[in-house]
């Protein structure tokens, strides 16, 4: 949970980049590190292994002035994706203020994407959160490979929910809506505790989901 | 509506107290009071040398991911960790179930001595972080103060 520090005006949110192995949630907070200017950063922490696959969580510390009158600090976390490190993705889960989870677009990875989403969900429930009560966007990650799925099976397979969530088709290894993805779960948290309460103005989803549709368990891959 | 936790004036005031006081009876060189997600409460002491943003989120997770380690011996948690350095040392200590205090000292102390006063400045901060939970502050901002234009920006995108 946040807090503030109304000595220091000081407002702090975390928010956790969830999502199956090799998705590019580290790609994101990489781009997001290397763009950004040096006095609004802090240095980009990984704790991975040698191979490079984070092994318990990349972390990258952002300032903004969003809010009038105080300084926000944005705490960025990725979670390692790897089905053996559920109980990292607990711990690092502890206190978070908002979610982006990230898809990978490609067939083969639809199955992954779904556990790991089911996955979310259950660990923020032994938080006793719901995933609708989370600020959580989505970011259906490496548009640029051939073999994608189309947005609106994606958008079927991981946001076919009442409550819809925002979502944008990203290349992370560009940037492509790495920083849409990041201002979009911003706002909705910081909306959150506003006293208005009120919805970020969002983008309708781009696809018509057939009410009362059943969310596949796995696809099989087209071939 | 939901409303954020708050450190008013006074409170911050009295944690520094608390944490001074400590940092002098220890001649320890930084101490923080974090949330065991790895958000910063209060600190106090020299802090030009290091982030203390990405201290308290690497000490968060060290003191959970020898939780379990600490299960398989039987016990729920360690209440206290050292990590010792060849100049420059961190010690953590456990204050409530929900807070951890980081101290970092060098040469000009030891570890007997922040290992001795940590105990009981950390029941002070528990005492004090209790009260403000059972006072109940909560901060909720006017929409209208919160940017509306897009927080951080892609130069490369502009």
């Amino acid at each position: 949970m946040s807090i503030i520090n109304y000595a220091s005006r000081e407002i702090q949110f975390k928010i956790v980049y969830y999502g199956p192995a090799l998705c590019g949630k580290t790609t994101n907070l990489a781009y997001i590190h290397q763009r950004i200017s040096p006095q609004n950063r802090g240095d980009l922490v990984s704790l991975a292994t040698a191979a490079d696959r984070t092994l318990f969580f990349d972390f990258l510390p952002l300032n903004a002035v969003v809010i009038k009158g105080f300084v926000t600090k944005f705490q960025l976390y990725t979670v390692p994706g790897q089905v053996i490190y559920n109980a990292t993705r607990q711990l690092v889960l502890r206190s978070v203020d908002g979610m982006v989870f990230v898809a990978d677009s490609q067939w083969e990875k639809m199955e992954e994407n779904v556990e790991s989403f089911k996955n979310l969900a259950d660990n923020l429930a032994r938080q006793n959160v719901a995933i609708d009560d989370m600020p959580c966007v989505l970011q259906y990650n490496k548009r640029d490979l051939p073999n994608i799925a189309p947005l609106n099976y994606m958008e079927y397979v991981l946001n076919n929910r009442q409550k819809r969530l925002q979502s944008f088709e990203s290349v992370s290894s560009t940037g492509q809506n790495v920083f849409a993805t990041l201002n979009a779960v911003s706002q909705i948290l910081l909306h959150k505790f506003s006293k208005q309460n009120d919805v970020p103005p969002t983008t309708a989803p781009t696809v018509a989901i057939p009410a009362g549709s059943v969310v596949p368990q796995t696809e099989v891959a087209p071939a | 509506m939901n409303a954020i936790p708050v450190l008013t004036i006074k409170d911050v005031a009295t944690l520094d107290g608390v944490l001074s006081d400590f940092l002098k009876k220890t001649e320890a060189d930084l101490t923080v009071v974090i949330d065991r997600g790895g958000n910063v409460i209060s600190q106090f002491g020299d802090m030009t040398a290091m982030d203390v943003t990405i201290i308290a989120a690497l000490a968060a997770g060290s003191f959970a991911a020898t939780q379990e380690l600490a299960r398989r011996i039987g016990e729920v948690e360690f209440n206290a960790l050292y990590h010792q350095g060849n100049g420059s040392h961190i010690f953590m200590n456990s204050v409530d179930d929900e807070t951890i205090m980081i101290t970092v000292f060098g040469p000009s102390t030891t570890v007997g001595l922040v290992r001795f006063y940590s105990a009981t400045t950390g029941q002070s901060v528990a005492a004090l972080l209790q009260s403000l939970s059972r006072e109940g502050h909560g901060f909720s901002f006017e929409a209208a103060d919160v940017s509306s234009g897009q927080i951080f920006v892609d130069p490369v995108a502009q």
